[in-house]
């Protein structure tokens, strides 16, 4: 095993690691940027090491900088968590030079199943269904245009290197081809340098289902079983839950094997993630393979009892998976909300800021995993995830009203957070049936908000006495601080006092 | 003690009169000149356990950077602003333009991206003055009142901490 881990990330998911390296008894390495010197992570840490400036670019992402903090504190091992270099070859070759174990894939199957065009030809080669579309990028605009009347409307153009629905265009017909490829191939330019695109078929009212599977490097790859992430706010992950209310154990094997297929046929090793949409008669297609750990793999934890970063790590260290984990069945229900520092009234505009205060929720059934304290400022520099609150029970219905209590404990002044948006979308009724897929909630959204549930009687009054309190106590607190600074308080000043009382009404 | 506070909520807007007195170790609260049976003690830094009657609530509080209240129990959030006895000059008064010389302030932390307008220049009232960019998002700070812009106090690329004066306008 291990003896020193260097976690090259920040935030929630490098306390998350954090965590497990503890328990394992594996001594802790950080690193920061200038303006993560008060932060979670680093607090935790056995050691922490100063990167660079704000910039991601030029902290985070260095991966030089990342691998003299590795050999000049001793560490053997790394662990990318996700987002920043996870899913960069670049990172485990880097390693390889330097003789320290990458946790997670080798960087040939990082490649070979990462990126969107080649994952789907080896999905092809593993007779894993795909959605119907090019696999090749295609150069020329009137080529696709003609391929996309061939395949019928509506079509999705989707940029090679894109992620997080940068770089994708739905075409509802044909008059609107010219302009969408022109938005697609600028905007993938624009974020990712590379400006080529491919052509698929769109479905409509697609789920979308993902498989966590893990694989030794001895052979074995199992399946943990799936993850319905249909609720999306363009293209972003919402809510996820474990398992999926409409996945059948019949469905459940299928795909499971179909993912088993694919990673045997990549070489993977360590944790992945097969995405899948699945259309309203329970046909699945591969969509793509995240070659990391992903942000909602605690549903599956807690549907499975399994410590998944603790098993990245083992499998890193060349240890085997059990054989009986092959008949991996999910036990209760488990779901997921992703916390972020955004206003959801005001167009989800990002509110970085210093967190006043932080009251979190605790009890039963209820886990949070977060990067985030009482008097921490928010940096404006970084993806504005402060926590991720799960809940989990015997029942979806269970984990739901659990879910809806831990919000209502959950308090956080001092900036804004998107809670509100999760008590609506837990109580819509077409979310308690489980009718969603993954345009329910941008179109949630664009409907009218429903008339709010009105504050209990006597709110009002409370809020009214609380502010009055509080503001007495302010002021008092204001007064004793300047009458310290003086050997008695000034006659003149509290005669004027007294005057402007005597104005009051 | 004697506070006039007008409170924004899901029902609207309205001023109150609220009363705290302490006698020893009895305090008293009236609400609009009445009695009522409360009991409020400051359980955390900013939380507030208020007793009415029998129900109990919890209301957390911040207060934002022009000095408005953030009153926040449960999923209900309110707004106070309170109009104190011993301040020299209350604040909020009436809806009408603000008046004299007014700081703007950055409501957030971050980077100015653009500065719109000069010194010297006239602006209206809410028109653009500059451009602060958080988060990747950019949100245009805007002018409170029609008048000049007296002072530009940052620069183009400059960051800014929330609260920190950004321009005068007199």
């Amino acid at each position: 095993m291990f003896k020193k881990i260097l976690i090259a990330n920040r935030g929630e998911i490098a306390v998350r690691i954090l965590r497990a390296c503890r328990e394992l008894g594996i001594q802790t390495v950080s690193v920061y940027s200038e303006v993560d010197r008060t932060s979670l992570h680093v607090r935790l840490a056995d050691e922490a090491y100063l990167i660079g400036p704000a910039a991601s670019r030029e902290s985070y992402l260095r991966i030089d900088k990342l691998m003299d903090v590795a050999k000049k504190s001793g560490c053997d091992a790394l662990h990318p968590g996700y987002g920043f270099l996870a899913e960069n070859a670049a990172l485990p070759r880097a390693c390889a030079d330097a003789g320290i174990t990458f946790i997670g894939p080798s960087a040939e199957a990082m490649e070979a199943m990462g990126s969107k065009t080649a994952g789907k030809q080896l999905a092809r080669r593993a007779n894993v269904p795909t959605v119907p579309g090019t696999s090749e990028p295609i150069e020329n605009p009137e080529e696709a245009q003609a391929l996309a009347q061939n395949m019928g409307y509506p079509v999705l153009l989707k940029a090679i290197a894109g992620g997080g629905g940068k770089g994708m265009r739905v075409v509802p017909n044909d008059a609107a081809f010219a302009s969408a490829w022109r938005d697609a191939a600028s905007e993938a330019l624009n974020a990712f340098g590379d400006q080529r695109v491919f052509l698929e078929k769109y479905l409509v009212g697609p789920r979308h289902i993902e498989i966590q599977i893990l694989a030794d490097a001895h052979g074995r790859c199992v399946s943990l079983g799936e993850r319905e992430c249909s609720v999306q706010r363009r293209h972003q992950k919402v809510v996820e839950e474990a398992p999926s209310p409409v996945v059948t154990p019949e469905l459940r094997r299928k795909m499971g094997d179909a993912a088993v297929r694919l990673g045997r046929a990549g070489g993977y090793t360590n944790a992945g993630t097969v995405e899948f949409l699945v259309d309203a008669d329970l046909n699945y297609y591969f969509l793509e393979v995240n070659t990391r750990l992903q942000v909602e793999h605690p549903v599956t934890e807690q549907v499975t009892g399994l410590d998944l970063v603790k098993l990245q790590i083992a499998i890193a260290a060349d240890h085997r998976l059990p054989f009986a984990w092959e008949t991996i069945t999910p036990r209760g229900h488990a779901m997921e909300v992703r916390l972020y520092a955004e206003d959801p009234d005001n167009n989800f505009f990002p509110s970085p800021g210093k967190i006043i205060s932080c009251h979190v929720p605790t009890g039963p059934g209820i886990r949070l995993d977060d990067g985030v304290y009482e008097g921490w400022t928010v940096p404006m520099d970084y993806d504005p995830l402060l926590s991720k609150l799960i809940a989990w029970g015997n029942s979806r219905e269970e984990t739901i009203t659990r879910l809806r209590r831990a919000l209502d404990e959950y308090t956080i002044t001092g900036i804004r957070t998107n809670v509100s948006l999760f008590r609506r979308i837990l109580s819509e009724p077409e979310f308690l049936r489980a009718e969603i897929h993954t345009k329910w909630l941008d179109e949630l959204l664009a409907r009218p908000h429903p008339p709010a549930v009105p504050p209990r009687p006597g709110t009002e009054e409370a809020a009214l006495i609380a502010a009055a309190l509080w503001h007495n106590a302010q002021s008092n607190a204001a007064c004793s601080g300047s009458a310290d600074s003086q050997a008695a308080p000034s006659r003149w000043k509290m005669e004027g006092r007294r005057q402007q009382l005597d104005h009051m009404p | 003690m004697k506070f006039e506070i007008q409170l924004t909520g899901p029902s609207g807007k309205r001023k109150h009169m609220v009363e705290l007195e302490r006698k020893g170790n009895v305090s008293t609260v009236s609400l609009d000149g009445k009695p009522v049976d409360a009991d409020a003690v400051q359980v955390a830094p900013n939380a507030i356990s208020v007793m009415l009657g029998g129900q109990s609530f919890e209301i957390h509080v911040s207060s934002s950077v022009d000095g408005t209240l953030k009153l926040q129990c449960g999923a209900h959030e309110f707004s106070a602003d309170i109009i104190d006895p011993r301040a020299w000059r209350g604040r909020k008064h009436s809806a009408v333009e603000v008046e004299g010389r007014q700081e703007i302030l950055a409501p957030m932390p971050g980077k100015v991206v653009r500065v719109l307008a000069a010194v010297g220049d006239a602006v209206e009232a809410g028109q653009g003055l500059l451009v602060v960019e958080a988060m990747k998002m950019q949100n245009e700070i805007r002018s409170p009142k029609s008048g000049k812009v007296e002072r530009l106090l940052v620069k183009e690329g400059q960051n800014v901490n929330a609260g920190e004066v950004l321009a005068w306008v007199e």
